[in-house]
């Protein structure tokens, strides 16, 4: 089945009207003096001509980021499937739309989404947050939030909140606050284009100046992964650990898609029907399998793994990537990945010694940012009882078909053990303080029981 | 080490270079300079070098396949072919070498490198970027000029910062190694039609012996990091030229010391004239003893210029660069092709 977005004739001028202005990389655009929260060392995201950043826009844009009401039943927020506990992701191998519509795609995590001059796990085209976020709101190959032929009554019910008025009125005023599907998809793309992780301690290590953020561990596994043993680095380059990044200061949007050998269902590099990747947009034969690159950052929150959620662990990851490729024995996906003919000439095979596989989940794992998953400024603006959020699903509300796997999925403890150690700490230093000023006044609890 | 075209010989009249980009009809003032005479140059003015790739003598294009390629003059598809270029110098009457600062149009060049980009980002060649470029363009300072010089590579200096930060065109993925190792100075990609052939146990891919910067640190050969799939026919054969030995407390740290084995061409032309001639391109002369059908067990696939891969042992020389004990030739990579802009 071919991945479809089918949209309103009326919907399709400003998808390309939205693209045209982001295919390129477009020199800087002025920001109505937003400010960045970035770190020195790292260049802003690219931002299309038509929708410069203000703060505005960017509250305006979280407020509908989580707002339920964005979907047809009401019950299914962008965040539903990009919960910020979880890096943006939602921890299941496929999300699930309104009324139990199945989905047949990982959702992808939104950190650093606005260096991604290509969007969803295989489109060569989908250059903007703007024009991607129609597909979650009126896509119907699959469902997500079911709008399409209602938007008239999405803009009614938003209308209709008080609240919205002013959140519209402030964030576009040469629009007279206009609720309109050029207003909703600017803002929910600059929010995004906020949704910055710069501060995991490998980002500390290497742009900090901090030769101690990683562990002996780390750095090994640093050292491999930068390797031409393991590869890994030719398609998890740069900044954002992918092949298909650009900031505000690049000259081209680079995108790559890479059949990474995870099937082989015919003996022809096919991977299963449901999903060929790129193939399904360009329908040249030799794209099947190929997928766009994920980052690697916030992996502790991503579980499960690939475009199809079909690798719970990072462990299972490594076992593909050391056999250079999946061999599935039986059922309907049966074939050796590792043998597939469109497969990458990169994805070979690496003999790992268990102190390597080691070292790299240490590596990976420093790649991990407990204070994006924290960060207040991306988190629920909504009232638990408000309507936006009174019905609104969570990425833990999982159908039946995606419990078997969901239990699998939790971040990886070591990953907040910082958090942890702190929190202890903490703790440990107001005990010491109320102990202190018990000991101060003289009277000890103890003595007196 | 200087590189002279080994067909120098066929362009004895020293042409007189005009260092003018501009078509004559747009620039009648210097309309002298196509009629044999010296340009007077005063003041800065543009000049442009025009490139073009050929495989086999055939023009390049993305998706095409070239036959008659390599020692075993197998068929190959090119999907990628990039290049950085710096150092341009132009040579004087007097055979002074004269350095011109490139045009830094955020884009292409920077003021110090220039990216030359002949794949489209179709057909073939996956991956690639859409807008290509031909030409490096600079201004040059008055003078009469009758040569070119240039290197293919990314000066040391440049060559080892952190590619996340850089601006265009040093920041693209496609084109760096790791900190370590610096840019792909030249990227050459090709499949052969019909896969890889097996060779020994096939298309293996290995830890090369130690590639990049282990190399420097004196590690073996060949410890096999990498299994090889006997039957897989998926395969390619990549020219990539880049720095190797260099030395560096991490991969994503720059060496302190320039490395041992540099590997940037440099390019010169006696006789050249900008406004009419064109620098041509072609691979083949550096795989003329190459079997782009298989790949030496255990080493990168294709040439990627570290130490020890059999498969470069002829191709470095033929780019003028020294390899293990083989010394460096004069270069086969580019030559001029007079009046043909």
């Amino acid at each position: 089945m071919m991945k479809r977005f089918v949209l309103p004739g009326v919907l399709l001028a400003s998808v390309a009207c939205s693209s045209a202005t982001a295919q390129g990389v477009e020199a800087d655009t002025p920001d109505d003096g937003f400010v960045w929260q970035l770190p020195a060392w790292l260049p802003r995201p690219a931002v299309p001509e038509d929708n410069p950043m203000n703060a505005a826009k960017v509250t305006l844009g979280r407020h509908l980021f989580f707002d339920a009401r964005l979907s047809a039943d009401g019950s299914t927020a962008c965040s539903t499937c990009h919960d910020p506990a979880l890096a943006f992701n939602d921890g299941r191998p496929f999300s699930d739309g309104v009324g139990g519509a199945r989905g047949h795609r990982n959702a992808q995590g939104l950190a650093n989404v606005g260096y991604s001059p290509r969007l969803t796990w295989a489109s060569p085209v989908l250059a903007s947050l703007e024009a991607h976020a129609l597909i979650p709101l009126f896509g119907d190959a699959p469902v997500e939030m079911g709008n399409v032929g209602q938007e008239q009554a999405l803009f009614e019910r938003l209308r209709a909140d008080a609240r919205y008025r002013d959140l519209f009125d402030a964030a576009f005023a040469e629009r007279g606050g206009e609720v309109s599907l050029f207003t909703l998809t600017r803002a929910l793309a600059a929010f995004q284009r906020t949704l910055v992780s710069a501060d995991s301690a490998y980002d500390r290590y290497q742009y900090g100046g901090d030769a101690d953020a990683l562990s002996a561990s780390a750095r090994r596994g640093e050292e491999l992964f930068f390797s031409e043993k393991a590869e890994c680095y030719h398609c998890h380059q740069g900044f954002n650990f992918t092949d298909t990044f650009a900031t505000a200061r690049s000259g081209f949007a680079e995108s790559a898609f890479h059949n990474t050998g995870l099937y082989d269902v015919d003996g022809q590099g096919s991977y299963p029907a449901i999903d060929q990747g790129l193939y399904q947009v360009s329908a040249e034969p030799r794209d099947r399998g190929r997928f766009r690159t994920p980052s690697l950052r916030n992996l502790a929150w991503s579980a499960p793994y690939f475009h199809d959620g079909s690798a719970a662990s990072l462990d299972e990851v490594l076992e593909h990537y050391a056999a250079g490729g999946r061999l599935t024995v039986d059922g309907p996906d049966a074939g050796d990945g590792s043998r597939n003919p469109l497969k990458n000439p990169l994805v070979l095979g690496i003999r790992f010694t268990g102190t390597e596989r080691a070292d790299l989940l240490a590596f990976l794992d420093s790649l991990n940012d407990p204070g994006f998953v924290a960060n207040s400024a991306f988190s629920d603006p909504w009232p638990a009882a408000h309507p936006a959020a009174l019905d609104r699903r969570t990425a833990l509300d999982n159908v039946p078909d995606n419990a078997a796997v969901a239990p699998q999925v939790r971040p990886d403890r070591t990953a907040n053990l910082p958090w942890l150690l702190a929190g202890c700490l903490f703790l440990l230093s107001l005990v010491a303080l109320l102990r202190a000023r018990a000991d101060l006044s003289a009277v000890s609890p103890t003595s007196r029981s | 080490m200087t590189l002279r075209r080994s067909a120098r010989a066929a362009l004895l009249a020293p042409l007189v270079l005009s260092a003018f980009a501009l078509p004559a009809a747009l620039s009648p003032a210097h309309a002298q300079v196509t009629d044999g005479t010296a340009a007077d140059i005063t003041g800065d003015e543009p000049v442009s070098l025009r490139f073009a790739v050929e495989i086999g003598g055939e023009p390049f294009a993305c998706g095409q396949s070239y036959t008659g390629i390599g020692r075993t003059e197998g068929a190959v598809a090119v999907t990628d072919f990039r290049l950085f270029v710096s150092e341009l110098a132009l040579i004087g009457a007097d055979g002074q070498r004269v350095p011109v600062a490139l045009d830094d149009d955020g884009r292409w060049q920077d003021g110090q490198v220039a990216l030359l980009d002949f794949e489209n980002g179709r057909d073939r060649c996956d991956n690639g970027t859409g807008p290509v470029n031909a030409q490096v363009s600079a201004q040059a300072p008055a003078g009469d000029y009758t040569g070119v010089e240039f290197v293919i590579g990314v000066p040391f200096d440049s060559n080892h910062g952190d590619p996340t930060l850089a601006g265009s065109p040093l920041n693209l993925t496609s084109m760096f190694w790791n900190w370590r190792g610096g840019y792909r100075f030249l990227k050459v990609d090709m499949v052969p039609v019909g896969g890889m052939a097996a060779h020994g146990e096939a298309p293996a891919h290995g830890e090369a012996v130690a590639h990049g910067g282990a190399m420097a640190e004196g590690k073996g050969t060949g410890h096999g990091g990498k299994m090889s799939h006997g039957a897989a026919p998926a395969g390619a054969w990549m020219l990539h030229l880049g720095s190797t030995g260099c030395t560096s407390t991490s991969r994503t740290s720059a060496p302190p010391e320039p490395c041992a084995q540099p590997n940037r061409v440099t390019v010169e032309f006696d006789a050249f004239d900008a406004a009419s001639d064109l620098l041509v391109i072609d691979p083949a002369a550096l795989l003329a003893d190459s079997d782009l059908g298989t790949n030496t067990p255990d080493t990168s696939p294709g040439c990627m210029s570290f130490p020890g891969d059999a498969d470069c042992a002829g191709v470095l020389p033929r780019a003028g660069l020294a390899y293990g004990d083989l010394p460096g030739g004069e270069q086969q990579l580019v030559t001029v092709r007079s009046g043909a802009r």
